[in-house]
């Protein structure tokens, strides 16, 4: 037998119909349990700036995109973002509209004589809440990313981290809203990530002199 | 005849309720700071703030309720739907990179790339939505059974939402604050429960959405 009560604390699924409510009320007492896995799908706008006129190249460790973080939280089961499979997609978008052109460097130590410059970037942290978590209605995402750049002769010019944050209201995903709502988080977190680099990218020092050198200054 | 008193009486007190659960009370202010209006190839877009630090974001649902509300009727506005305008002028309506005043629109206009994407969008104002749906209160008690033989409720609840929005609305031609429209709800909603639960839903945010989505729309076209 289930039996569930409910006082003034009236929740939003009284919005449902009444055939629905036992329904409801059964899931909700078998709630508590499952975590979530989530892929992010690799669905990205390119930015909206202006070219930086040069040839880049970009290397993707397999680190990166085989990047899955798992986590089991007290009394709320195993979670899952999948988040390397989405990066090639990320990158290549990011760059393409930041750069004339981008090309794969499998080496960055060794770039070849095509590009101008290596960005290697990596995820060092990821942490993520869930609203029982927090007490919220919100699932939030936190991606650390690490990026190097290097030379066109191969040298590591610089290196900087990128801190992206995503969160997700699970009241716009319905009753069963536990995985599009991390996944809507984490899709906002890479999101986030494209913004920033794009916004901070000509201001990091160690760019804005490789630009000097190589495109003679850090156009907008 | 005690009986039948008991039973008028009670389907008299499901009537009222019945009655007054649908009940929504919503006023709609504005407040015009210049001129509007727009033709036929113009556009808006609906955005809803996404700012980190608040907690309190305007539903999606509600966002896009003001979009189809504007496109439909008898005079239609021209609305971009929020993602693909976020997509589409990537990355600068972020949340980390939106401007935050209609004073910020010139210098972010000022990129050539930005202007000639906005222009080919045809968009004439930018409206951005402030607020949520919240409940102000409720009370009562309702216990549910689920057995092998069968199921059924026991209870009475009551409860108010208060919806409370503000649409600001930018003109992307004059990188001005055109004005801001605001609406309020104020709605009670009942659910009695003998064995089978009956709720009585007054739709706060609807009747916040349809007024505010209304008087968007007379002001876009400069109607009043």
């Amino acid at each position: 037998m289930v039996k569930a009560s409910m006082s003034g604390a009236v929740s939003s699924m009284l919005n449902c119909r009444a055939s629905s409510l036992v329904l409801v009320l059964v899931l909700a007492a078998l709630g508590g349990c499952g975590g979530a896995s989530v892929s992010v799908p690799g669905l990205f706008p390119v930015p909206l700036v202006d070219r930086i006129p040069l040839p880049m190249g970009l290397h993707l460790d397999e680190s990166l995109t085989g990047y899955v973080h798992a986590e089991e939280l007290e009394e709320q089961g195993e979670w899952e973002i999948d988040l390397g499979s989405a990066q090639t997609q990320m990158f290549q978008n990011l760059l393409s509209g930041m750069f004339d052109s981008v090309y794969p460097v499998a080496n960055p130590a060794e770039p070849g004589g095509e590009v101008a410059g290596v960005l290697v970037p990596n995820i060092s942290e990821v942490q993520f809440s869930t609203p029982l978590q927090t007490r919220s209605d919100y699932f939030e995402v936190w991606v650390r990313y690490r990026f190097q750049l290097y030379g066109r002769d191969g040298e590591l010019l610089g290196e900087w981290p990128l801190t992206a944050y995503g969160k997700a209201d699970e009241d716009n995903y319905g009753m069963q809203s536990r995985e599009p709502a991390l996944q809507a988080a984490a899709v906002a977190a890479c999101r986030d990530a494209m913004a920033f680099f794009t916004v901070q990218f000509r201001t990091i020092p160690e760019v804005r002199q490789w630009l000097l050198t190589e495109a003679g200054g850090p156009s907008r | 005849m005690i009986r039948w008193h008991q039973q008028a009486l009670a389907t008299g007190c499901l009537l009222n309720l019945m009655l007054a659960g649908g009940c929504v009370t919503s006023t709609v202010q504005q407040v015009r700071e210049s001129a509007t209006g727009m033709n036929e190839t113009e556009s808006v877009v609906v955005l809803s703030r996404k700012t980190r630090p608040s907690q309190e974001e305007t539903e999606a649902d509600f966002v896009n309720c003001i979009s189809k509300s504007m496109r439909g009727g008898k005079q239609r506005v021209n609305v971009v739907g929020e993602q693909a305008f976020r997509d589409a002028l990537f990355p600068w309506f972020e949340p980390r990179t939106a401007p935050v005043n209609a004073s910020d629109l010139p210098e972010l206009i000022s990129q050539p790339e930005l202007a000639e994407r906005l222009a080919s969008l045809g968009l004439r104002y930018l409206i951005w939505i402030e607020g949520d749906t919240d409940r102000t209160d409720s009370s009562g008690s309702l216990t549910c059974s689920v057995t092998a033989t069968g199921a059924g409720c026991f209870g009475f609840l009551t409860w108010e939402m208060d919806s409370g929005y503000e649409a600001q609305v930018w003109d992307v031609r004059s990188g001005n604050l055109a004005g801001r429209v605001s609406s309020e709800a104020v709605g009670t909603s009942y659910m009695p429960a003998v064995v089978v639960p009956l709720p009585f839903i007054a739709p706060v945010r609807s009747s916040a959405c349809s007024s505010l989505a209304q008087q968007l729309k007379s002001f876009v076209l400069n109607e009043g």
